[in-house]
């Protein structure tokens, strides 16, 4: 079968010389929920990011759906089917939150094209706050707008780096049930993770990534009962 | 041409480079040291220029001043009235965005050339200033002789400059410009007093432009506000970038290698056009060294001789979006 | 006193069309752009020679003028083929220089770049059309008295320059439905403000990019047109005014479309204001008065959100 996301040995980074990704591989299997974690500074964010086309890939390849996406610019990755949620300033806050749906969507051609309504069904507070600046929103609500305006394009796989970042624990608690809830809805995800717990609570599976490349993968349930894990996060401490 | 016109020729050539060089000085400890974008150079070195002449001209019934004071008086003048600029526009605008000290520096240069232009009982109008003193011409006469003795006086002030700036640069201060340019963090680390040192380094480079005005109203003898347009500001950024921001010997390098360029470039479109044509081969020369200039800065960012022993150019590639 | 508004207004009016395309380009290329005022210049001058060659081609030798206005038809058409004009120079230059300097230069660069580039413009157009005034036409406008002159000192404006008004109105207003109904201004807004997401959410940058200097150039040939229509079309037009632009700019806060137009009115009426204070020598030193003042007391600008 062919994976929705695969990562194949691959190598990258923001400099020539200082190297992020030595090598990483990862396949994310049609609608699985896969969490990636690992210490700070293990290149989970730059993974995703240069899956987003944000980061240079020097060798190896990034493959959606089977289709090689490695060289695709960054703003044809929606086209693509490949949506992502940046970390931070994932909002454009001087456009309301209706702008920023219109504008995602107006990006894709029809056939991705999503129905604005439908996303107010399935964050119903926004609908409420339409036509506030997003700026103006709280960080959950922010979380909501930044996640409603990359399903919007209707993408086969969502990337998300660190949705929990800055939130409360209950909040986080209602984003994940939201990412369950859009993962019923077909859509493949892929999760960059500092909360451990609440992401593989949430995750199928899980990936640890230490120094750029993935170190252990399993289920998430047996991850979580792994003394390994603790020993790679603890580790990573020593470098 | 015999040896002694040519002499002549190279004696006016390189007190010109000379003063070039001084001033590109002034604009690397700005620009290559401390990233402060300054487009208002030509209004600086008319503030110098202006300020020694009506310190040290003769008395003319005609407008303020002059007051006969000795020439070096003039000098100190110079320097501390150009300074005295660039502290009010660089309290505006430096604790800003650094294009904004760009705009307003742009400003400075404009109001100072109109100033220069309309104010006619301080600064002549658009005749300007007449009869400025040369130094040292009761010895020398006003020939060859004296043309050789002002060199070596830009020579001895150009090393004088070079060497208080590459003091200062190697000094705690110049390491901490250094820093604040180079490192985002380290700029805020130090909160307010970050733009304390860009300041200084900002008014410090205006000073050595103003004694730049200074010596050039002293060797040409009168000055006119046409002498410091806009042009003037270009032709020293001209000299920095192709030497080589970041690196005095660079600075220098330019201002000879830019007005040699400048000079016979000039030259030749006078002896290939027509007389009537002359306005127009000026406007040409203009516009093939903005040429030359976003060429080095496309293909050759560093310039000929590059910054010596940096860690990185600047770490920011833009600016990081406003939020 | 009435009279003085008036005036202030008129070229309030070129100077918040030259900054409305000065704001745009700033908050979304990331650099103060001092070529913008060689565009209002080159607007001025191509729409000379598309007026010349209009009349030759039309065989009509001199305009006939629309009343009550000072020009005929071929002026608007000849203003169009300068806005395009224009824009293409724009993209030229971005492609040869600017788009360079983004991939490997720092923001500070292309402010260098783009000064030396304004220089270069504003001598090559010296080079090519010489340093005489030019006009549109040579037609003598009557100034229609609004009001007497017992009331407030009376006003008096020509037709020409109340359509500097209007077109300054239907531009500005035309601008801001772009950028608030379709999806090529909402990603410019996007891109203005993060164009490291807008590319993640399917903005093509470069494209934006290229759009928005054609709106610049655009808006500039068109303010450098109304300047020309009611004063002299001279080499230094575009150069005087860029002062002003960058002090509207700044004073509607970067970025703001509508704080644009109010900057360059204020910026207008306060040079028109300065003139019986200072005298009209120093008219251009008002655009630097003002942007120290806000610099000093507000400098995100009158709408900007933050500096």
């Amino acid at each position: 079968m062919t994976a929705a996301l695969e990562f194949c040995a691959v190598e990258g980074g923001y400099e020539p010389g200082l190297p992020i990704l030595r090598g990483a591989s990862l396949a994310v299997q049609q609608g699985e929920i896969v969490a990636l974690l690992g210490p700070n500074g293990a290149g989970k964010s730059t993974l995703v990011k240069a899956a987003a086309g944000l980061v240079p890939i020097w060798s190896g390849s990034v493959m959606l759906g089977g289709r090689d996406i490695t060289r695709v610019p960054a703003h044809r990755m929606v086209r693509e089917g490949l949506g992502f949620v940046p970390q931070t300033e994932n909002v454009f806050a001087n456009l309301s939150v209706l702008e920023n749906l219109q504008l995602a969507a107006a990006l894709v051609p029809k056939e991705r094209r999503g129905s604005i309504d439908a996303m107010f069904h399935l964050f119903p507070d926004l609908a409420r706050q339409r036509s506030l600046p997003a700026g103006r929103l709280s960080g959950g609500q922010r979380q909501m707008v930044a996640v409603a305006r990359a399903l919007v394009a209707s993408p086969s796989v969502l990337m998300l780096d660190e949705p929990s970042a800055g939130l409360s624990p209950l909040l986080v608690g209602v984003v994940f049930e939201r990412l369950k809830a859009v993962r019923e809805t077909g859509v493949t995800i892929l999760l960059v993770e500092q909360n451990v717990k609440a992401a593989l609570a949430i995750a199928d599976r899980a990936a640890v990534l230490v120094e750029g490349r993935e170190r252990l993968v399993g289920a998430a349930s047996d991850l979580a009962d792994d003394g390994r894990l603790a020993g790679l996060y603890l580790g990573a401490g020593v470098h | 041409m015999d040896a002694l016109s040519l002499l002549s020729y190279l004696a006016f050539f390189s007190v010109f480079a000379g003063i070039f060089a001084i001033m590109a000085l002034g604009l690397n400890l700005q620009w290559g040291f401390t990233g402060l974008f300054n487009v208002g150079v030509a209004g600086f070195v008319a503030i110098g220029a202006y300020t020694s002449a009506l310190l040290t001209g003769p008395e003319d019934a005609a407008r303020f001043g002059g007051f006969g004071l000795p020439i070096l008086v003039g000098w100190l003048g110079a320097m501390v009235l150009a300074g005295i600029a660039a502290f009010i526009v660089g309290v505006a605008a430096l604790r800003l965005r650094e294009d904004y000290l760009a705009i307003t520096t742009f400003g400075i240069a404009v109001t100072i050339q109109l100033v220069a232009l309309n104010a006619t009982a301080v600064t002549g109008g658009p005749f300007g200033i007449q009869s400025i003193p040369k130094p040292l011409a009761g010895w020398l006469g006003t020939g060859l002789a004296w043309n050789l003795g002002y060199l070596a006086l830009v020579l001895a002030m150009l090393g004088a400059v070079w060497w208080g700036l590459e003091r200062l640069v190697a000094s705690p201060w110049g390491r901490v410009l250094r820093a604040i340019r180079e490192d985002e963090a380290a700029a805020a680390s130090l909160g307010k007093r970050a733009s304390a040192f860009r300041l200084q380094s900002f008014v410090m480079g205006c000073m050595v432009m103003g004694l730049g005005g200074a010596l050039y109203a002293h060797f040409v003898g009168y000055i006119a506000p046409e002498d410091f347009l806009p042009i003037l500001t270009f032709q020293i950024w001209a000299m920095l970038i192709v030497g080589g921001s970041g690196n005095n010997a660079g600075a220098v390098l330019g201002a000879v290698l830019v007005w040699a360029i400048w000079t016979v470039s000039g030259g030749a479109l006078r002896e290939m056009l027509p007389v009537a044509e002359q306005a127009r081969g000026a406007a040409l020369q203009v516009v093939l060294i903005g040429a030359l200039i976003a060429v080095i800065l496309v293909v050759r960012p560093r310039g000929l001789l590059g910054e010596r022993a940096t860690v990185s150019r600047h770490a920011a590639k833009v600016s990081p979006p406003p939020s | 006193m009435l009279q003085l508004i008036a005036d202030g207004l008129v070229v309030g009016s070129v100077i918040s069309l030259g900054a409305v395309g000065l704001t745009l380009t700033y908050s979304i290329l990331r650099f103060a752009n001092f070529g913008q005022g060689e565009f209002l210049t080159w607007g001025a001058y191509l729409a000379v020679s598309a007026l010349s060659l209009t009349l030759a081609v039309t065989g009509a030798g001199v305009m006939a003028p629309i009343e009550p206005f000072s020009f005929g038809w071929q002026l608007p058409v000849a203003m169009v083929a300068s806005a395009a004009l224009t824009a293409a120079l724009a993209l030229a230059l971005d492609w040869a220089l600017f788009a360079r300097l983004r991939r490997t230069g720092s923001a500070i660069t292309l402010v260098i770049a783009s000064f030396g580039a304004a220089l270069a413009l504003r001598n090559l157009l010296q080079f090519l059309y010489g340093t005489l005034p030019e006009y549109y036409t040579r037609e003598i406008q009557i100034a229609i008295r609004l009001v007497p002159r017992d009331t407030l000192g009376g006003l008096r404006v020509t037709p020409d320059q109340m359509l500097v008004l209007g077109v300054t109105a239907a531009a500005v207003i035309g601008l801001h439905l772009l950028l608030t109904r379709t999806t090529l201004g909402r990603a410019m807004r996007a891109t203005a403000q993060n164009p490291a997401l807008a590319r993640v959410a399917g903005v093509d940058v470069e494209g934006v990019v290229r759009a928005t200097w054609v709106i610049g150039a655009g808006l500039a040939a068109v303010a450098g047109v109304m300047a020309g229509l009611v004063g002299q079309i001279r080499p230094g037009l575009g150069f005087e005014l860029l002062l002003p632009l960058f002090a509207a700019a700044i004073l509607g806060g970067i970025g703001s479309v509508w704080g644009a137009v109010a900057g360059g009115l204020i910026v207008g009426l306060a040079e028109s204001f300065s003139v019986p204070l200072f005298g009209a020598e120093y008219r251009l030193a008002t655009a630097f008065l003002v942007l120290i003042a806000i610099l000093l007391l507000r400098p995100r600008g009158l709408f900007g959100e933050k500096a």
